[in-house]
């Protein structure tokens, strides 16, 4: 019950892991961040949910942008929900 | 399905934008439909230069403080998240940017995402006018899977030229594993491409051409100038004759003191972003 539940979540980090092997391997991307933006999105996903997760991961992505320092970031480090 | 509504919702007014862009290329410019493709693809290139010039300058930035990040990866050379860590702080500390960010990756993704749901559109409901490209006996039918004519072919060998010409463009930057599999999985994707619209195949192929060329320009622009001072630090490879003798014992010319003017060191203390 509590997996199924959280069948949304692993649609998520389907998704994540779809990507990773798809686009992600064809363009290399590499991320100025640590983790790197799938793996924050999977940690986010697996702890926050889907909804949150997905807030999270987004804010991350828009974060990732040329404009930006990069460092070391977290998902549990995360401010937007506690 | 489900991934269909995901996908798409979002991207609609993206898609209804490209399919514009396409139709005034087609209509308004007077260009054929594979030929609007390529110039719309170029467009959208163009409209992600002023990125790709903050990210040479980023390269640039990298490659002055590269010694000292030599030195943090030997220091935790057996502890790779360690090091990854460490990297990323000197990153902030140094006010360094590193090339790589995920934004401007993605950026093409929904572009792509919605020029295949757009071709995708062509071949099921085909709107008129020329459908061919360079000639009816080279790309018959954008429309029709990439297998369907030898023109797909030879589309997609060059997909794979030029997707290999951009990893050994690119490939200073990122280690062997990564670089093979980069190596590889053009041929991989290319039993995929095969069942793909020839459109779509345009697309990819303009996309790496300009990838291919912006890399030849930027390796023309990145200075070279950083060769010597890296070369200083350790292996003295290169300068065999003017120094024969044992001279890389002498107290290092300090590899930090590259740049002449204290280059704002701090901008606004840390501050807590975000």
């Amino acid at each position: 019950m509590r997996y199924a539940l959280r069948a949304p979540t692993y649609v998520g980090m389907a998704l994540v892991h779809a990507y990773r092997w798809t686009f992600g391997v064809l363009w290399g991307g590499s991320c100025k961040y640590h983790p790197s933006c799938s793996q924050y999105a999977l940690d986010a996903l697996r702890h926050y949910g889907l909804v949150r997760g997905s807030i999270l991961t987004g804010w991350r992505l828009l974060r990732c942008n040329p404009w930006s320092h990069g460092g070391v970031d977290y998902a549990r480090d995360q401010r937007l929900f506690r | 399905m489900i991934l269909h509504l995901i996908l798409l919702s979002p991207l609609t007014p993206i898609e209804d934008l490209l399919r514009h862009v396409l139709n005034w290329f087609h209509g308004s410019v007077g260009l054929t439909w594979a030929w609007s493709i390529v110039a719309l693809t170029v467009t959208v290139r163009l409209l992600l230069v002023p990125l790709t010039v903050r990210q040479i300058h980023s390269m640039q930035n990298l490659q002055r403080h590269a010694p000292q990040m030599k030195e943090i990866q030997k220091k935790y050379k057996n502890d790779k998240k360690r090091q990854q860590e460490e990297l990323m702080k000197f990153y902030r500390e140094n006010q360094i940017n590193p090339a790589a960010s995920c934004l401007p990756l993605l950026a093409q993704f929904p572009v792509f995402i919605a020029l295949y749901f757009v071709l995708r559109e062509f071949s099921k409901h085909p709107p008129g006018g020329n459908l061919s490209w360079l000639g009816h006996n080279f790309v018959p039918d954008i429309t029709a899977h990439a297998n369907a004519h030898w023109s797909g072919y030879l589309l997609l060998a060059v997909y794979v030229a030029s997707q290999l010409v951009s990893t050994m463009l690119m490939s200073s930057t990122m280690d062997r594993t990564q670089r093979i599999m980069l190596m590889v999985l053009p041929v991989v994707f290319v039993t995929f491409l095969l069942n793909f619209p020839v459109g779509l195949v345009i697309y990819w192929v303009t996309t790496n051409l300009w990838t291919v060329g912006q890399g030849l320009i930027t390796r023309r622009l990145m200075p070279k100038p950083q060769a010597p001072e890296r070369r200083s630090s350790r292996s003295p490879s290169k300068e065999t004759e003017p120094a024969p003798a044992p001279a890389p014992a002498e107290p290092a010319p300090a590899p930090a003191a590259a740049p002449a003017e204290p280059r704002r060191v701090k901008r606004k203390k840390k501050k807590a972003r975000r």
